[in-house]
């Protein structure tokens, strides 16, 4: 580890976690979204600041017989080109591509996208439609600890997750899912690039038969957080995609999600776009 | 007692358009500043300040990043190319070139984020389709609107068939 007043930069995952458990330091990976935070005065400038970046173990994609694992500290841009994302989860690098702009992607990290828990975050939908899985370090005074986390039990509101302080998101991990499942996700904004989405909706399901054996959904930008939606699943799970069905999961999902009115569009019409999106999706798949 | 990250100073190593540089920075310091101030490469403009503009962009270890977004201190070791690392002995980059020659400067202030972030694109994806060059400047505003000739510009570069160096 090199010593530089407070700005730490670690090359160790024990070392950063030690110091951002007994020093109370702020983890900082791409910096893209503390950086105007800070410049704006939105969030106070911390006292120490630990760099996770040069952390070797943090980052890069891996696969196992069982399971893709990701490093949080990988930039979006390389998340989109990774070869076994793509293969084995094209809609994670579909999203990844498709935050903000290519400035932004080649610092903005995954861990960083998810730590930030805005419920705008693109990477977390498709996370939600892979059951993905995340492993929380922490450095206790018995040596390091480590906890697995389900994507959805992790955001608990705006800005807020279960990772407690001095605990460091070390891993993303999920197991590909087989072959001939349908996977969709999609983000709608008024423009294409340097986009918070208005909304943004996933779906992730398997037809046997023309049946529906198994499902996910997931949403952005229209709950606290990101959302899994179970209410949909269950409109389609055992069920063939016919339009009545379509349109019955769409009213799901119109129904459970929770959206707020800001700049970018009102309750109302995140609602509307909600269903009209997963209804394409599902139409998509039934066609697929 | 440790200096707060307020007023401590790092001294920080990197490259900058082939040069290795060594000087003090303040710990939220970013390279746009440091880029700006102390080295006074002013070719590198400061505009939005938070990201969304693309006037600051720069290459670090060969990937288009905002400067402004970059803290001084996380390039430690690391190489910056700034619009004025693309010109050699006084001649013009044949990117810079094809910006006068397509006419694609106005008021010239997005000029310099728009040729770092094309020449970022070109080194990745050398014949770039209309699409490909809207996308690869999706980062970048001009705010007279002037995209048109900045894309017939980029795309110059692929038909002409002129090598990137």
């Amino acid at each position: 580890m090199e010593t530089r007043a407070g700005y730490r930069v670690a090359t160790a995952l024990e070392v950063a976690a030690r110091i951002a458990t007994l020093e109370r330091a702020t983890l900082f990976a791409g910096g893209t979204d503390l950086l105007p935070r800070w410049s704006k005065g939105v969030l106070q400038r911390p006292e120490v600041l630990v760099d996770l970046k040069r952390i070797p173990e943090l980052k890069g994609v891996s696969r196992n017989d069982a399971e893709v694992s990701i490093g949080p500290c990988t930039p979006l841009s390389d998340l989109a080109v990774d070869p076994i994302i793509r293969q084995t989860a094209p809609v994670l690098a579909e999203a990844a591509g498709r935050v903000a702009c290519a400035q932004v992607r080649n610092r903005a990290t995954l861990g960083g996208n998810l730590c930030n828990a805005s419920p705008a975050a693109d990477t977390a939908v498709p996370l939600i439609l892979l059951d993905a899985t995340l492993e929380l370090t922490a450095i206790g005074p018995g040596g390091p600890s480590v906890r697995d986390v389900a994507i959805t039990d992790f955001f608990t509101g705006p800005g807020a997750t279960v990772l407690a302080p001095g605990e460091i998101l070390t891993h993303i991990r999920f197991e590909p899912q087989p072959p001939g499942t349908f996977a969709a996700w999609d983000k709608f904004g008024t423009r294409p690039s340097m986009e918070i989405a208005v909304a943004s909706v996933g779906v992730a399901l398997r037809l046997e038969g023309g049946t529906v054996t198994w499902v996910r959904v997931g949403y952005g930008s229209v709950a606290p957080t990101p959302l899994r939606g179970r209410a949909a699943e269950a409109v389609l799970t055992g069920s063939p995609l016919s339009m009545e069905v379509i349109e019955r999961a769409a009213a799901a999902a119109r129904a459970e999600i929770a959206p707020i009115t800001d700049v970018r569009a009102s309750e109302a019409y995140r609602r509307d776009v909600v269903g009209v999106m997963l209804g394409r999706m599902l139409k998509h798949a039934g066609h697929a | 007692m440790l200096a707060t990250l307020e007023t401590a100073k790092l001294d920080l190593s990197m490259n900058v358009n082939g040069q290795a540089v060594r000087l003090w920075v303040s710990p939220f310091t970013t390279l746009l500043e440091v880029l700006r101030e102390q080295l006074e490469l002013t070719g590198t403009k400061y505009a939005c300040g938070e990201g969304e503009c693309g006037a600051c962009s720069v290459l670090l270890d060969g990937r288009v990043v905002n400067s402004c977004l970059v803290l001084a201190a996380e390039c430690a070791g690391c190489e910056v190319v700034t619009i004025e690392g693309l010109t050699t002995n006084g001649k013009l980059h044949p990117l810079q070139q094809a910006f006068v020659d397509h006419g694609a400067v106005q008021c010239g202030f997005c000029t310099p984020g728009m040729i770092m972030a094309a020449y970022a694109l070109l080194a990745a994806n050398p014949n770039p389709t209309e699409a490909d060059v809207k996308r690869g400047l999706e980062g970048n505003l001009c705010r007279c609107t002037g995209y048109r000739k900045i894309i017939d510009a980029v795309l110059s570069m692929a038909r002409g068939g002129r090598s990137d160096d």
